[in-house]
C-alpha cells in the first residue's frame, strides 16, 4: 500500500493550475473531464511518477465550509518540503507569490506560508539538518 | 481474442460544436441498429445506464421532476452530481442536467433504427476528448442492444485505449481544437 494521491479544495480550477504550475512550480500530470467533472492533478517535476496532488473544486457546502474554516486558523491546507527553502521563496516572490509568513526558523525546520489565491495557505517546509 | 479486444471504433463522424458566448455545446449523431423503444430503457434505465454510460443513476431518468443522482465512473475517486429530469417523451425527447451540465437526448426512427443525437455542453479544451468518449459509448451500446456487450469503456479505461487516442486527435482536426 502506498499513498498516491491527496487532495486540496479550490476554488477554481484553472486558476487554481496556473498557481500550482506556474507559481509553485509543480507539473500537470492529469487532466480529463468527464461531463460535469473535471480530474485535475498536478506532481512535483523531481518525483513526476510519485504523489500527486488533486486540485479538487470545492463545489459543495462542506468543502467550502472546511475550507473557509481551516483558512481563517490560518492553517495550512497543505504541506510541500523543499532542500532550499530561501530560493524557492525567492523564485515563487518573482512570479507575484503573496506570502503570509516568510521564511522563518522554528527550531526544527524553517517553514514559509503563502496564499494560494484559492482559498488555502500552503507551507513550505526545509527541514533543518541535525 | 474477445469482441472488447476485436472492437476498434470506426472514424470520428457525425459530431459538431456550436458557440454561444462562452458556452460550448457538443451535438452529436449516430444511426443505432434498434428500435426508439430499445434506445429509450437504455437512456433511462439504471442498469442499462451502467453498461455502457459514462455514469451511474440511483434512478430511472425516465419521468420528469424526478431527481436522480449520476455517480461519475471514470476518475479514481467517485464524484457525484444531482440531475432532475426536465423533459421525458419516450420515446422521443429526453432532457436532464448532469450537474452544471445539460443533456438533452433526441431519438427518431431511422429506416429500421434510430438516429439518436446528444446536445451537451462541455467546457471547450475537452471537446474532442468528450466527442471520443461518447463515440465509444455509443458502439458500446449498438453491441449492447445487440446482445454482444463489449464491456463499458470510459474514463482511464478508454484512453488508455489506442482506439480513443485516435479518435480524440481526428475531432481535434475536425474542431479544429489542441488536444
Amino acid at each position: 500500500m502506498k499513498i498516491k494521491l491527496t487532495s486540496v479544495f479550490v476554488d477554481d480550477l484553472d486558476k487554481a493550475l496556473r498557481f500550482y504550475t506556474e507559481v509553485l512550480g509543480f507539473a500537470k500530470k492529469a487532466d480529463f473531464s468527464n461531463g460535469p467533472y473535471r480530474w485535475l492533478t498536478v506532481a512535483s517535476p523531481e518525483d513526476l511518477n510519485g504523489t500527486e496532488l488533486q486540485l479538487a473544486l470545492n463545489d459543495n457546502p462542506a468543502a467550502k465550509t472546511y475550507q473557509q474554516a481551516v483558512f481563517q486558523q490560518g492553517q495550512p491546507a497543505a504541506n510541500f518540503f523543499t532542500d532550499d527553502l530561501k530560493a524557492d521563496y525567492e523564485r515563487m516572490k518573482a512570479h507575484g507569490a503573496d506570502f503570509t509568513m516568510p521564511p522563518t526558523d522554528v527550531k526544527y525546520a524553517n517553514i514559509a506560508k503563502l496564499n494560494d489565491t484559492c482559498g488555502n495557505l500552503i507551507q513550505i517546509t526545509q527541514l533543518a539538518r541535525y | 481474442m474477445t469482441d472488447r479486444e476485436r472492437y476498434t471504433p470506426g472514424p470520428a463522424r457525425d459530431a459538431h460544436i456550436r458557440q454561444e458566448g462562452e458556452k460550448w455545446t457538443l451535438i452529436l449523431v449516430r444511426e443505432l441498429r434498434h428500435s426508439p423503444e430499445k434506445v429509450w430503457q437504455a437512456l433511462i434505465d439504471p442498469a442499462h445506464l451502467r453498461e455502457w454510460a459514462p455514469f451511474e443513476a440511483d434512478g430511472s431518468l425516465g419521468t420528469v421532476g424526478a431527481t436522480v443522482k449520476l455517480t461519475n465512473v471514470s476518475a479514481p475517486k467517485l464524484h457525484i452530481s444531482e440531475a432532475t429530469v426536465k423533459r421525458a417523451d419516450p420515446p422521443k425527447e429526453l432532457e436532464y442536467n448532469w450537474g452544471d451540465h445539460n443533456m438533452r437526448w433526441q431519438l427518431e426512427p431511422f429506416d429500421s433504427g434510430t438516429r439518436l443525437t446528444l446536445w451537451t455542453n462541455i467546457g471547450r479544451r475537452f471537446i474532442s476528448m468528450g466527442a471520443a468518449g461518447w463515440h465509444i459509448c455509443f458502439d458500446v451500446l449498438d453491441h449492447l442492444l445487440g446482445g454482444t456487450p463489449l464491456g463499458r469503456m470510459v474514463g482511464p479505461d478508454a484512453i488508455k485505449f489506442g482506439g480513443w487516442q485516435r479518435l480524440n486527435a481526428e475531432y481535434a482536426k475536425q474542431f479544429d481544437t489542441k488536444t
